[in-house]
């Protein structure tokens, strides 16, 4: 940080002689120290994590949720500044309510996303404003069948016009992660926070990219990889938040929920059981290297 | 020549009389629905031991025409109420999609949606009321079924006027005239309503949809179903009058006694 | 010919047709309607009571035989408990419900500010002044507000749609109440009822009227309703009298014929 004390870093919108944005650069530290947060594409389904530090232990457990449900198929979870990632949550209601009300019917998890991102970019333009201090996973399921438009109450014409392709392929999962910057991509799998090296680390060994992890294997790993981006920060206790969106056919219906009780707790166990045969392992090679 | 270019190519005055300019006007006092255009008929609706039978045909009329004849107009709010919509089609439209907003908003608190049938009756009848205040009215006349705040069975009513009432037996437009007597008989005041059946209660509802079938031009016998009880709706929406027919209608002459 | 001459002379005008569309689109939609219905109030020297029948009736339809028109209003709760002041509205019911929540909140607004419930004069006049406050789209209803005065003494208030409004003795509003004043007239405020002997023509002694007992009362609202629903479709079904004394407020039901 070589240009700081240049001044150039002191309002937003202004570029340094470098071509940077050091009110950006800054936010982007603000989401270095937030709670780890993942998102995993799966082949039937989304699913979202964020380790929450417990700040104090007289915050109700369960309570204080961070990832939040956009329309009824889109769950957004943020890195940073809560504040900050709830007006981009309520920013992200409001489009996707003005697109229902255009369209008559659910915003596809892509056109959010660019919405979203056009937003927090707009947050750079100016000197009035500071940037977004999150980086936001936003995980949807764009419904794989025919959908009925709001409010149709009838089936339209069964052939000739508006009669439908048969074994047209549509909707499917949808992830995407914004940065303070405005810039966002589609991932396969996403993270961001304290803890991303170590749980990008580990998203690349599932090998998402061959859409072959299943919703149920998904959320077991993203409970694992919560619990292993924490081994880092492991003197602060924290809570696992866990979100999913199925297919149709699935457990949520295409909707966007809590994992169940039961099963975030079967994930966390097996997480935690993973962490300690790796500790084993990791310790009887140090007792190996000991020896020496 | 006429240096008054607002009058050149028009009928000249000295024949045809001035020009009434209102004629050119396009902005005029703000005109809002004052009739219904495409329509559905009546909604009928019954309380029984434990839950809410609601039932409408499925056909939309416009004026006389029936315009379509597979129109849904019983529509499921959150998962233990149910609106039927009698009057204009495209206002319903609007309602429904006023009601799935607001489904949609109370689903982002994690304890889900916490309003009951009781207060959507409450909202509707107000949002009916508001509109018809501003002399802006949805066309409408609605039951809405579930259940109230006690978990007791409820069916109440709502109109374009923000009228309000609730019995346990209830049914809007021409069914008011023919389905509540026939629900009067079957289901007495003194009979209370835990003493009717599920089953008393959808069969009641088919015998009102027969009888409109015969009596009320607008309708068909085409219709849907819903059955609303604790352990969620059972909505049946492409259902079917067995046995109707209007056939004999071909023989009639005259008054009916005539012969030939 | 004539006919053309005719539309000439009037219209001064050439063409044959003569239907302007300036001016004002005529509205085909109506806001009010009747929902039927009878209401009555008496006092008496320590009580007051507020009665009305429960039909609601569109046209020859009875819409539900219960649908209840006297109010507790500035209660705690939904059920009106605390509350010290009652209300009767008949006429357009869903303005009777708009009007009745309005003041019901009102009155506990009153009671949220000044610490204290609002006393039955003062919510006498608020009610005067929202009511006139629609003076040019009015509440289609005829109300009647009761209560205890500072004396507690019976106090009872009867409104004009508009506003207009004057404490009495009793009131009878709504559909039967053509029927009922007049019985009202002759049996609380003995109208026309002399002293037995007292004099010949103009010397007879009218009788004077003071307050009736409770009782007394309550038998009179039932024979008022007991008669007019013989007299008027639109009244029947129930009977729902609400009674207010210095204990509290007494919310008691009757059948009526339901024919």
């Amino acid at each position: 940080m070589t240009s700081i004390g240049t001044g150039y870093d002191l309002s937003n919108s202004v570029f340094s002689p470098d071509g940077r944005n050091f009110q950006v650069e800054y936010a982007v530290k603000a989401v270095e120290n937030g709670g780890t947060a993942i998102g995993i594409r799966c082949k039937d389904g989304v699913v979202l994590a964020v380790e929450k530090i417990i700040s104090s232990k007289l915050l109700k457990p369960g309570a204080n949720k961070r990832i939040a449900t956009v329309d009824r198929h889109v769950g957004i979870v943020s890195a940073g500044l809560v504040p900050d990632g709830r007006h981009f949550v309520s920013r992200a209601r409001d489009e996707a309510s003005s697109w229902r009300a255009t369209y008559k019917g659910p915003i596809p998890t892509s056109a959010l996303a660019n919405r979203l991102g056009g937003y927090v970019q707009a947050y750079t333009l100016y000197s009035s404003v500071r940037p977004f201090g999150v980086t936001s996973i936003v995980g949807g399921w764009d419904s794989e069948a025919e959908l009925a438009v709001d409010g149709q109450v009838g089936s339209g014409p069964k052939s000739g016009a508006g009669g439908k392709v048969d074994g047209a392929k549509a909707g499917g999962p949808g992830l995407y992660m914004i940065e303070p910057s405005g810039l966002y991509w589609g991932y396969y799998g996403a993270a961001t926070g304290k803890g991303r090296q170590a749980a990008k680390a580990e998203l690349e060994k599932l090998d998402l990219s061959s859409g072959k992890l299943s919703l149920l294997e998904g959320v077991k790993e993203a409970a694992r990889i919560i619990y292993v981006a924490h081994e880092d920060s492991k003197d602060k206790e924290f809570e696992l938040e866990m979100s999913w969106i199925s297919s149709l056919d699935g457990p949520t219906k295409g909707r966007h929920e809590e994992v169940p009780k039961d099963i975030l707790e079967e994930a966390e166990k097996a997480a935690r059981r993973a962490l300690d045969e790796d500790e084993e392992e990791e310790d009887k090679g140090a007792g190996e290297q000991m020896e020496e | 020549m006429d240096h008054f270019p607002g009058t050149w190519g028009r009928p000249r005055n000295d024949v045809y009389g001035a020009y009434d300019p209102s004629y050119l006007q396009s902005t005029g006092p703000k005109t809002h629905t004052t009739s219904p255009a495409v329509t559905g008929t009546s909604v009928v609706g019954v309380k029984f031991n434990g839950g809410v039978a609601l039932a409408t045909d499925n056909l939309a009329s416009y004026g006389s025409l029936a315009r379509f004849t597979d129109t849904k107009r019983l529509r499921v709010f959150g998962d233990q109420a149910v609106v039927g919509f009698g009057g204009d089609v495209s206002d319903m439209q609007y309602l429904d999609r006023l009601l799935e907003s607001i489904d949609i908003r109370e689903n982002y608190s994690s304890h889900g949606n916490m309003l009951n049938a009781k207060n959507l009756h409450t909202y509707l009848a107000k949002v009916f009321y508001k509109r018809r205040s501003e002399f802006n009215p949805l066309w409408n006349h609605v039951l809405v079924a579930g259940f109230d705040g006690e978990g007791k069975p409820f069916l109440s009513s709502a109109d374009l006027l923000g009228t309000t009432f609730s019995a346990p037996h209830l049914a809007t437009g021409f069914g008011a005239h023919l389905a509540v007597p026939i629900l009067r008989r079957l289901f007495p005041e003194e009979k209370p309503i835990e003493e009717i059946s599920r089953e008393e209660a959808v069969d009641a509802l088919k015998q009102c949809l027969k009888v409109l079938f015969y009596r009320d031009a607008r309708s068909l016998d085409k219709y849907s179903i819903a059955v609303i009880t604790k352990e969620g709706i059972d909505l049946k929406e492409d259902e079917q009058l067995e046995g109707q027919s209007w056939a004999f209608a071909e023989r009639i002459k005259g008054y009916g006694a005539q012969t030939v | 010919m004539t006919s053309l001459m005719d539309h000439q002379a009037r219209e001064t005008v050439g063409y044959s047709f003569s239907e302007s569309t300036a001016g004002v689109k005529q509205h085909g939609f109506y806001p009010y309607t009747d929902n039927g219905g009878s209401t009555l109030g008496i006092t008496g020297s320590d009580f007051a009571i507020l009665a009305g029948d429960t039909r609601s009736t569109s046209g020859y339809n009875i819409n539900s035989r219960m649908v209840p028109k006297v109010f507790k209003i500035g209660g705690d709760d939904e059920t009106g408990e605390g509350a010290n002041i009652i209300l009767s509205v008949v006429g357009f019911a869903a303005d009777g419900t708009a009007l009745k929540e309005r003041l019901d909140t009102v009155v506990k607004m009153y009671k949220y500010q000044h610490g204290k419930p609002m006393s039955v004069s003062a919510c006498a006049q608020r009610l005067s002044t929202i009511l006139y406050q629609k003076r040019f789209f009015p509440y289609y209803v005829h109300a009647i507000l009761a209560g205890l005065d500072e004396e507690g003494k019976g106090a009872l208030y009867s409104y004009d749609p508009v506003g207009s409004y004057e404490r009495e003795q009793c009131r009878a509003a709504g559909a039967a109440a053509s029927l009922i004043m007049p019985f009202l007239d002759n049996q609380v405020n003995f109208k026309n009822q002399y002293i037995p002997g007292s004099g010949e023509g103009h010397a007879l002694v009218a009788k004077k009227p003071e307050p009736l007992p409770l009782e007394t009362v309550k038998g009179l609202v039932r024979d008022a309703f007991t008669s007019a629903v013989e007299r008027h479709i639109e009244v029947g079904d129930n009977l729902q009298m609400v009674i207010i004394t210095k204990a509290g407020i007494e919310e008691v039901y009757h059948p009526l014929k339901k024919d």
